[in-house]
């Protein structure tokens, strides 16, 4: 039996492995169908310490190799259900059938992209609607493009967005965007950026390939914007079923519930990043790290609070 | 022994997990950097109906009885090539 088992391979899942591996735990982090979560599909990261600028999927390698290096196991696969058992016994399956026991949980299973939960969205998903701005905006050379969102992913994409397309429109429901000011004044230097606040996206028109979107209010003088593609930065949501199947307790939104060292309600499980609400929307690698290196401490102790009953027994 | 087509841009980052699941498991590739390559592009939008990377095309040696993977689907590329997840 593991004395851990993180489930993730997000900032938060790999620096819980790295602190676990110093702790001496019996570690090992499952990966999950994404290595890396949000970050390695992030690009550029210019804001975690120790680096001006570093490509997000390289940063996740770099946590990967300093968690093994310290002794954690990766594995490749994807949890699909958690029972606890007893106090100190989780089993988890696998999506291979394959089980694996161990002692504590940290749950580092981030979050996923929110749609805009239109009618074509799904159908014109890579036929101009894309949710990876980063993947895909290389693509849409030459095109008239949107991006959707108020955020800083938003902003961001813009950014690159516009290195390729002829002309980018960053739509956000807010009167301004939400975004790191250093990203912002880059995004203010384009010239081929048009920024259209206090207006939502209310349809998707297509055939084969996206042909353009109605907005909630005339821009230049029409609810109509012809585009070749629209990028959709609206947010996260939590990715909580292992969560909601051990009966962890959620907030309002989906989030999980923990107290100020990554514990949830439930003895043995702890839980860092983005699937936990500690910090509200500010969702960051340097947060998602640090909750990493708590919850693994407070699976540590927990562990150790496991053998001391025993022993006593 | 298959012949394994990446078409990729250069900051997408499902693009480098796929590679680095190819290079895990001893995988020979082609990649081909839609960015700067438009004929690369038209291939891929021509073969796959759609303007998302990565796309991975796996056919045999000779390009016959070509599959095409959108995204980094990991069982559907262990089962296309034959390996374990």
């Amino acid at each position: 039996m593991y004395d851990l088992l993180v489930v993730g391979s997000g900032a938060a899942g790999l620096s819980a492995g790295i602190y676990a591996g110093r702790y001496l735990l019996n570690t090992v982090i499952v990966q999950g169908k994404d290595f890396g979560g949000e970050t390695a599909v992030a690009a550029l990261i210019e804001n975690y310490p120790g680096y001006i600028e570093i490509d997000g999927y390289d940063l996740m390698v770099k946590m990967k190799e300093q968690a093994e290096h310290v002794g954690a196991k990766i594995m490749a696969g994807w949890v699909t259900a958690i029972t606890k058992k007893a106090e100190g016994h989780f089993v988890a399956t696998l999506g291979s059938g394959e089980t694996l026991e161990a002692k504590s949980v940290i749950l580092a299973t981030g979050s996923r992209r929110r749609r805009l939960n239109l009618p074509n969205e799904e159908a014109l998903t890579g036929k101009g609607v894309s949710y990876c701005t980063t993947c895909d905006a290389p693509l849409y050379k030459g095109k008239t493009i949107a991006i959707i969102g108020g955020g800083d992913s938003s902003v961001k994409g813009a950014n690159l967005a516009a290195l390729y397309a002829e002309k980018v429109y960053l739509i956000a429901r807010g009167k301004a965007v939400n975004a790191e000011p250093v990203n912002y004044a880059r995004l203010t230097q384009k010239k081929n950026v048009e920024m259209v606040y206090e207006t939502e996206v209310k349809e998707i028109i297509g055939a084969d390939r996206l042909e353009k979107i109605i907005l909630s209010k005339p821009l230049n003088g029409s609810v109509e914007l012809a585009l070749g593609g629209l990028f959709v930065e609206v947010g996260a949501l939590p990715n909580n079923d292992l969560a909601k199947s051990l009966g962890v307790e959620l907030d309002a939104r989906g989030f999980v519930e923990v107290d100020p060292f990554m514990q949830a309600n439930i003895p043995g499980v702890m839980v860092a990043g983005d699937l936990c609400n500690e910090t509200g929307g500010f969702k960051q690698d340097i947060v998602a790290a640090a909750q990493g290196s708590m919850a693994a401490t407070s699976a540590y102790q927990y562990v150790g609070g496991l053998m001391s009953t025993n022993r006593s027994e | 022994m298959k012949k394994v087509i990446i078409y990729t841009t250069p900051t997408c980052g499902y693009c480098k997990m796929a590679k680095a699941y190819f290079k895990d498991n001893n995988i020979a590739y082609i990649e081909k950097d839609v960015a700067i390559d438009q004929s690369a592009a038209d291939e891929m939008i021509n073969k796959s109906g759609q303007m998302g990377v990565p796309v991975i095309a796996i056919s045999d040696e000779d390009g016959g009885n070509e599959q095409l993977i959108i995204g980094f689907d990991q069982s559907a590329l262990a089962s296309a090539l034959g390996i374990g997840v």
